[in-house]
C-alpha cells in the first residue's frame, strides 16, 4: 500500500471514529434525552404551528361548553380531546396558544438576558481589568432570587407581559455571562488569538470574529438549557397573577384559572402545570446528557 | 491555643465584614425600588394628611413640612432615613403602619421554612448517600430519576396535586394557619405547605450528596477504614458521608434564599399569612406601601439567611476562614 491510501484509510478512520462519538450520536444513544429531544421538538412545532393546528378558537368562550372532560363531543359533532375551561373555551387550542406564550416568552428572555450575558462574559475574559467588578455583579445577581425581581418589577412596572420578561431577562444574565467567560477564557489562550493580534486586528475584530465566533456552540448549547429554566420560572411568576393578564393565554395563568375548580374539574388546572412539567423536565434531562456528552471526564 | 481562637474570630469577623460590602449594592437597589413604588402613589399624601377641608395654603405647608417639594435625589435621602427608624409608611388599604402589618407574617414564614428545611434536608441526604452505595442499580436510577423530577416541577405543581390528592381528600388540612406549632390543628396545617416546598428541596440535596458522597466512597482514607475491618455502615456514615457533608451545606445554603423565593408561591397557594402572600396579594390589590415593605422584608431577610450561613460555613470547615 502506498503512503498516500495509508494517510487516506487514516482520515477515514478517524472519521467514521468522529462520527461515532459525535455529540448528537451520543446523545440519541441514550433513551431518555433522545426521547426528551423529540417530545420538545413536537412541542415546539406545536407551539409554532399553533393557528394552523388548533382545532377551535382559545378565546371563544361558550357558555353551553362551560368545564366539560376531557375527550368531550359537542351536541354538533366537535370534538374538545382536552375538555373545556370555566368559560367554555377548548383547552387543547389553549394549551397549543399558551405553549406558544410560555415559550416565546422564555425565548425573549434568554435572548435578551442572554445577549448581555455573552456581552458581560466575553467583555470580562477579554479585559483583564473589568474581570473582578463584572463578574462580583454577576454574583450578585446570581445569589438573589429571581422571583423577588419578578416581584419587585411586576410592582414597579404593574403586572404584565413586559415586567415578566425583564425579570426573566435579569435572571437569565448570570448563567449565561458565567458559561461565557468560562469558554471566552479557554479562547483567550489559543495562539490564533495571538496570531491575530499580531496580524493587528483591533479589539473588536478580535472578540467578534475570533472570540464570540469559537465559544458560540457552547454558549447556544447552555442557552438553550437556560430556556427551561426560564420557562420554569415565568410559568410561576405568571401563576402568581405578575404575568400576562386574562384572557390571554399562558400556561403559568392558565393553571391559576383552573385552580378554583380544582376539586370538581381536575383538569382545566392540571393539564397545563403538568404540560410546564414536562416540558422542564425533557430541557433538564437533554441538559444533563448534554453534559455528560460533553464533559469526558464524567463519562465512565 | 487562644490566639488561635481569636484569629479564627478574626477570619469569620472579616468574612462577615466582606459579606457585608458585597450586600450593600442589593440593599441600595432594593431601597430604591422601594423608593420608586411609594412615587408611583396615585395620590399626593399632603392633601389626604391636611383633610378635605384644607386650604391650599395648608397643603403646601405640609407639602413642605414632608420634604415634597424638594428633589427626587434628597427625597430619597429622606425616605433612607424614614426607613433606618423602621418608618414603612401606612397601607393605602387597612390605613395601619405597614411595620405593624409586616410583623405578624414574618413569624409563619420563617416557620414554614423551618419545617420544610427539617424534613426535607435528612430526606435529601439519605436519598442521596443510598443512590452513591448502589451506583448504577436501579435504586439509584430510581432516585435520580425522582430528583430530576423535582428539579423539573414548579412549585404550584406540587402543591396542586398535593391539595387535589390528599387536601381534597379530606385527609389534611390546606387552607392557611391552623395556630401555633405545638397545637395538634398548627402541626396538621403545616404538613401540606411543608411539603410542597420541601419537594422542590430534596432534588437538589439529594444529587449534590450522590456525588460528594461517590468522591469520598473513592478516598483513600476509606480504603484504609474497609482495610482496617470496619463494617459498610461504619464506613459510609463515619468516613465517606462525613467528608461529603461540606459541599452539601454549600448547597443547602446557597438554596436556602431560593426557599424565599419557592415559599412565596407556596404561602400564595395555601393562604398561609406570611411575607410572600402578602408581597403578592399588595401587589396585585395595587397598596405599593405594603408591597414595597414586603419587598423589603423579603430581600434584607435573604440577605441575613446569607450571612448566616456563610458564617455557619466558615466555622464548619477552618480551611474557608482562612482563604
Amino acid at each position: 500500500m502506498t503512503d498516500a491510501t495509508l494517510a487516506e484509510a487514516d482520515a477515514r478512520a478517524l472519521e467514521a471514529l468522529r462520527r461515532k462519538n459525535s455529540i448528537t450520536r451520543r446523545l440519541l444513544r441514550d433513551p431518555p434525552a433522545a426521547l426528551a429531544l423529540g417530545f420538545l421538538v413536537v412541542v415546539l412545532l406545536g407551539a409554532v404551528l399553533a393557528p394552523w393546528v388548533a382545532p377551535h378558537d382559545p378565546f371563544a368562550s361558550s357558555m353551553r361548553l362551560r368545564l366539560k372532560a376531557p375527550g368531550f363531543v359537542s351536541p354538533d359533532g366537535a370534538l374538545y380531546l382536552l375538555g373545556t375551561d370555566a368559560q367554555g373555551r377548548d383547552m387543547l387550542s389553549r394549551i397549543l396558544y399558551g405553549l406558544r406564550a410560555t415559550i416565546g416568552i422564555g425565548a425573549i428572555a434568554v435572548l435578551c438576558g442572554g445577549g448581555l450575558g455573552v456581552l458581560i462574559g466575553t467583555l470580562a475574559a477579554y479585559y483583564r481589568r473589568l474581570d473582578t467588578p463584572l463578574m462580583r455583579f454577576i454574583d450578585v445577581l446570581l445569589s438573589f432570587p429571581s422571583i423577588l425581581f419578578g416581584l419587585a418589577l411586576a410592582a414597579v412596572l404593574g403586572p404584565g407581559l413586559f415586567s415578566l420578561c425583564v425579570a426573566l431577562s435579569i435572571a437569565a444574565i448570570p448563567t449565561i455571562a458565567r458559561v461565557a467567560r468560562g469558554a471566552a477564557t479557554v479562547v483567550m489562550q489559543q495562539d490564533y488569538m495571538e496570531a491575530g493580534r499580531a496580524l493587528g486586528l483591533g479589539d473588536g475584530a478580535l472578540i467578534w470574529r475570533y472570540l464570540l465566533l469559537n465559544c458560540g456552540s457552547t454558549i447556544l448549547i447552555y442557552a438553550t438549557l437556560q430556556l427551561g429554566q426560564s420557562i420554569l420560572l415565568g410559568s410561576v411568576l405568571s401563576f402568581l397573577g405578575l404575568g400576562p393578564q386574562p384572557p390571554f393565554a399562558e400556561l403559568g395563568n392558565m393553571t391559576a384559572d383552573g385552580r378554583k375548580f380544582l376539586q370538581a374539574f381536575p383538569h382545566v388546572a392540571t393539564i397545563p402545570a403538568l404540560t410546564i412539567f414536562f416540558i422542564v423536565l425533557a430541557f433538564n434531562v437533554l441538559g444533563d446528557a448534554l453534559r455528560d456528552a460533553l464533559d469526558p471526564k464524567l463519562r465512565q | 491555643m487562644k490566639t488561635d481562637t481569636r484569629g479564627a474570630m478574626d477570619d469569620v469577623f472579616a468574612l462577615i465584614v466582606q459579606r457585608l460590602i458585597i450586600s450593600i449594592p442589593v440593599l441600595l437597589g432594593v431601597l430604591l425600588i422601594g423608593f420608586l413604588l411609594l412615587q408611583v402613589v396615585p395620590t399626593d399624601p399632603a392633601i389626604i394628611l391636611a383633610g378635605p377641608t384644607a386650604s391650599q395654603a395648608e397643603v403646601e405647608a405640609i407639602r413642605q413640612q414632608l420634604g415634597l417639594d424638594r428633589p427626587l435625589w434628597e427625597q430619597f435621602g429622606l425616605y433612607l432615613l424614614r426607613v433606618l427608624q423602621f418608618d414603612l409608611g401606612r397601607s393605602m388599604i387597612s390605613n395601619r403602619p405597614v411595620l405593624d402589618e409586616l410583623q405578624a407574617t414574618l413569624g409563619p414564614t420563617f416557620e414554614l421554612m423551618l419545617a420544610c428545611l427539617v424534613w426535607a434536608i435528612p430526606a435529601g441526604i439519605v436519598l442521596g448517600t443510598q443512590a452513591a452505595r448502589r451506583r448504577g442499580q436501579w435504586t439509584d436510577r430510581v432516585i435520580m430519576a425522582f430528583s430530576v423530577a423535582g428539579v423539573s416541577m414548579p412549585i404550584f405543581v406540587v402543591g396542586l396535586l398535593l391539595i387535589q390528592y390528599v387536601g381534597g381528600a379530606g385527609l389534611l388540612p390546606f387552607q392557611g394557619r391552623g395556630g401555633p406549632l405545638w397545637t395538634s390543628t398548627g402541626l396538621l396545617h403545616i404538613i401540606l405547605p411543608a411539603l410542597t416546598l420541601g419537594a422542590v428541596f430534596i432534588g437538589p440535596v439529594a444529587r449534590m450528596t450522590r456525588t460528594s458522597v461517590l468522591e469520598t466512597l473513592g478516598a483513600d482514607y476509606v480504603r484504609t477504614a474497609r482495610a482496617k475491618g470496619a463494617s459498610e455502615r461504619q464506613v459510609v456514615l463515619r468516613h465517606a458521608l462525613r467528608n461529603a457533608l461540606i459541599p452539601v451545606i454549600t448547597l443547602i445554603g446557597l438554596q436556602i434564599g431560593f426557599l424565599l423565593g419557592g415559599a412565596v408561591v407556596t404561602e400564595t397557594m395555601y393562604s398561609w399569612p406570611g411575607v410572600g402572600r402578602m408581597a403578592v396579594g399588595a401587589i396585585s390589590s395595587s397598596d405599593f406601601p405594603v408591597a414595597q415593605g414586603a419587598i423589603m422584608v423579603l430581600a434584607v431577610s435573604f440577605i441575613a439567611i446569607n450571612l448566616v450561613v456563610d458564617v455557619f460555613y466558615g466555622y464548619l470547615d477552618p480551611r474557608i476562614g482562612q482563604r
